[in-house]
């Protein structure tokens, strides 16, 4: 054929009009309702919408490998393997970590990660004392320094088993600097103003737009150094109302919702239109009792309260039968979880004893305030079940509602004035060490009813230092043994999580910090 | 009274009363246990942090010294910072107000459209089959709970017939909203010729537009029946029955001698639907300024919560001089005092 420059000029357009095509086909949205759009997007922050979406943003060093559990895709806890990071290598004494970074790792703006990136997040993370303080306190990271332009340096304070766990985390984030730089002032360091509304990272996607009480529209990053999504713009729109979502869900509107009630669930599992998706959650519904209040001084309540629960009771009229019977406070998706140390099944009869010998032969006729608020579903009727179990034994608790922020002031470590009160708590590290850290040791950020066992903490700070796993698990035994003759919680349940997402979505993985990764869904 | 002099005293009036939710509200979110620091410090902050936003914040302060501050921002037009979005609370504010007023004109007018021809036609017959019947529904339209009713409207007309757009805000997410000219879309999408914009906001307006308008009307009716049967006996009427004026223009005379109390009274359902359209825009998604509130009021964010109040309250004392200015132009011989 000859080649005219009319021939040319045709298959150059239709080449063009080719690819477009292809493109708008390959082209795919997801619409996901939320009950509020991301209230910022810094990972520090610990607030329930920000984390929803920066872990779709911020990737770390560490991933997790994956494997199959009854026909179910899980994480592996014990198969951690690099992620932005190639190799590592750890030191004799265990105290000072080398990750050599990926190579031509580029973010949404076009630049290369480098160790300078990584040490920033961290530096912003220390400096900030919030939630990535914790992880760096947690897992014994001192400082982190950049050796070249892909070699990163760990210091840490002592020997650190769940460093690696610590880094599978979006926080301490790695933050492309080059971007987010160019926004910093004397008064804001790290750029809080503009990551208010912004974001720069090397994960798979990136915030476009955002409007306020609206919606933020995320895209998939083009340089992205895995495998492009299947969906390229996730729309993540805010609808207050969950009957309003559990509609548009079953109606095909929106692809995916966030976080429905168990009422919801259950109505959802019977519908053909809609998916939904189990898994054991590493968090734990409880009622907790504050030892430092005169009535939980005596260890001797705190079991009689526990005896006198019903907990399959509780599990069927709460949580509709769907959740998991707590009996350890570390959940059993995590290795090292013991369920048998917590025996508290119910016995009215051991719970009215125990009252006796501590001195309550007619039981506890003084008001005990039971609080909860609205900050997870469940807390309420949790009050009322306990409240109404704990009457049989004669224990006047008297379930009285707070709102959800004064719980949450109240439930700081700083404060911790609460006596009795209901909540769930959970590790984001599927680590036994980390979970009883988190939740027992005295000075755990999840610790929030004055729990205090010096033996307990020596444990933990024992096991936070030893790397070898088999006496990590067998120490983290003794600490949930000591843990559960002290019962400070009534343990209810691991309430389970679920996600709701139309029929045609796949490729879920329950991950820790309970949220979905958009870049592992797909529609087809 | 000289009509400017009475507007001068009004907004004279208003300040007191400003000052007035001011501090009940300012009070009221200080004792009803929202407490903004534990949250602006997040679980993992140590006493020292706490501290710090706590001084930060000013709550280290009297509380009549704090008053005092926030008195002193208010007048300068600044209502604080929310600690949800993180912006200014009268920049949140703005952008949502007109979001609210675009459902509420709607909603509202059509309430009126339906409640005052259906009232006064009651009024007219009372007791007879169309009263009986508008009494019943009014009945229903008082008793219905807003929440459910907007469920069961999305439910019905979105879900099971399919007529209705998803309740997912103003407009469908496939649609690029118009430049912001007014802040209504359905407006900017007309001005900017954006048809598909406009289209697709008039759209997503009709189901809570109809539900707005289901709980206004039914108080529109009631009242309306009522002040147009109390008009119906009055002197003036029965007189001009007397005079043998023909029953068209009697009911004339009905019509404008009712129109004053049954305006006012419109007016002040504008100013008590607002706590209503709350749960429209929640249920609905509208993203207004009624739902900003809820939300506040929900995540305990009290300078927005004050700010919201405070912007309704002044709402609602605009809403009421506008109705003395229009009753005056109605009726020239009421008394500007």
């Amino acid at each position: 054929m000859k080649l005219t420059g009319r021939t040319l000029a045709f298959s150059a357009a239709l080449a063009l009009a080719m690819g477009v095509m292809s493109g708008a086909a390959k082209a795919e949205t997801m619409i996901l309702a939320s009950p509020q759009v991301p209230e910022g997007f810094d990972g520090d922050a610990l607030k329930a919408h920000t984390q929803n979406v920066v872990t779709q943003v911020y990737e770390n060093l560490i991933g997790y490998g994956k494997m199959e559990v009854d026909g179910q895709t899980v994480l592996n806890p014990d198969d951690l393997r690099g992620h932005l990071a190639e190799s590592w290598t750890v030191s004799e004494d265990g105290k000072t970590w080398v990750f050599k970074l990926r190579e031509g790792v580029l973010s949404p703006f076009g630049n290369e990660m480098t160790a300078e990136d990584v040490a920033w997040g961290w530096a912003k993370s220390l400096d900030q004392k919030r939630t990535g303080n914790f992880i760096a306190r947690v897992s014994n990271v001192d400082s982190v320094e950049a050796l070249s332009k892909y070699e990163v340096q760990f210091n840490l304070s002592a020997p650190s088993a769940i460093l690696l766990s610590a880094l599978t985390l979006y926080v301490p984030a790695i933050y492309d600097t080059t971007e987010v730089k160019k926004h910093i002032t004397d008064e804001d360091p790290w750029a809080l103003e503009w990551m208010q509304s912004n974001t720069a990272g090397f994960g798979a996607y990136h915030l476009d737009s955002l409007r306020a009480d609206d919606q933020a529209v995320f895209v998939a990053n083009p340089n992205y150094f895995g495998d492009q999504p299947y969906y390229d713009r996730i729309i993540y729109k805010e609808i207050p109302s969950e009957a309003s979502r559990v509609t548009l869900l079953k109606a095909g509107q929106v692809q995916w919702i966030d976080r429905p009630s168990i009422t919801q669930v259950v109505n959802m599992q019977a519908d053909d239109n809609v998916k939904v998706e189990r898994a054991t959650s590493r968090s734990v519904a409880a009622a907790r009792m504050n030892p430092t209040c005169d009535v939980f001084s005596d260890v001797r309540v705190r079991q009689a309260f526990n005896y006198a629960v019903d907990k399959d009771a509780l599990n069927t009229a709460v949580f509709a039968g769907q959740a998991d019977i707590a009996r350890s406070i570390v959940s059993p998706i995590i290795a090292g979880s013991n369920q048998e140390h917590f025996a508290y099944d119910y016995d009215l009869e051991k719970a009215k004893a125990l009252l006796t010998e501590a001195g309550y032969p007619d039981g506890i006729e003084e008001p005990v305030e039971l609080l909860y608020s609205d900050a997870f579903w469940h807390q309420e009727p949790v009050a009322i079940q306990v409240a109404d179990m704990l009457k049989k034994a004669g224990i006047n608790a008297v379930p009285t509602r707070i709102t959800s922020s004064e719980m949450r002031a109240r439930a700081a470590p700083a404060v911790s004035d609460m006596c009795f009160f209901t909540w769930e708590d959970g590790p984001i590290v599927l680590d036994a060490v980390y979970s009883m850290f988190l939740m027992t040791h005295s000075a755990g950020v999840s610790n929030r009813a004055k729990y205090e066992n010096p033996a307990l903490d020596a444990l933990i700070d024992e096991a936070r230092q030893e790397l070898d796993t088999d006496t990590r698990l067998a120490l983290m035994d003794e600490a949930q043994k000591l843990w559960a003759a002290d019962a400070p919680w009534i343990l209810a349940t691991y309430p389970a999580t679920f996600e709701a997402m139309a029929p045609n979505v796949t490729g879920w993985t329950y991950y820790p910090d309970e949220h979905e990764r958009w870049r592992e869904l797909r529609g087809d | 009274m000289s009509f400017q002099r009475f507007i001068f005293r009004r907004t004279l009036m208003v300040l007191p009363l400003l000052i007035g939710v001011v501090f009940i509200t300012f009070m009221l979110v200080r004792i009803g246990g929202l407490d903004p620091v534990g949250r602006l410090a997040g679980p993992t902050a140590t006493q020292a942090e706490f501290d710090m936003i706590r001084d930060n914040l000013g709550l280290d302060q009297p509380l009549w010294q704090q008053f005092g501050i926030y008195l002193g921002n208010v007048v300068q037009g600044d209502l604080g910072e929310s600690w949800l979005s993180n912006r200014p609370v009268i920049t949140d504010i703005k952008e949502r107000a007109m979001v609210s007023l675009e459902l509420l004109f709607w909603g509202v007018g059509l309430g009126a459209l339906i409640g005052i021809p259906v009232g006064l036609r009651a009024a007219f017959r009372p007791n007879g089959k169309f009263d009986q019947v508008t009494r019943v529904l009014s009945l229903l339209g008082f008793s219905i709970p807003t929440y459910w009713l907007a469920l069961v409207m999305i439910f019905v007309f979105f879900y099971l017939l399919g007529w209705a757009p998803p309740a997912i805000g103003r407009m469908s997410l496939l649609v690029t909203p118009p430049d912001a000219i007014t802040g209504s879309y359905l407006i900017d999408g007309l001005l900017t010729a954006n048809w598909q914009a406009a289209h697709s906001a008039a759209s997503h307006l009709i189901m809570p537009v109809i539900c707005l308008a289901i709980v206004s009307a039914a108080p529109i009716i009631k009242q309306t029946r009522a002040i147009a049967i109390e008009v119906l006996s009055s002197d003036t009427v029965r007189y001009a029955h007397a005079c043998g004026l023909p029953e068209r223009q009697v009911r004339k005379l009905v019509l404008r001698n009712s129109a004053v109390p049954v305006l006012t009274f419109v007016g002040t359902e504008v100013t008590g639907l607002v706590g209503t359209m709350s749960l429209i825009e929640y249920v609905f998604a509208w993203g207004g300024l009624g739902q900003y509130g809820l939300n506040a009021i929900i995540s305990g964010d009290f300078t927005a919560v004050q700010g919201y109040v405070l912007v309704l309250a002044l709402f609602s004392v605009m809403v009421f001089i506008v109705i003395d200015i229009v009753v005056h132009l109605i009726e020239p011989r009421s008394e500007l005092n």
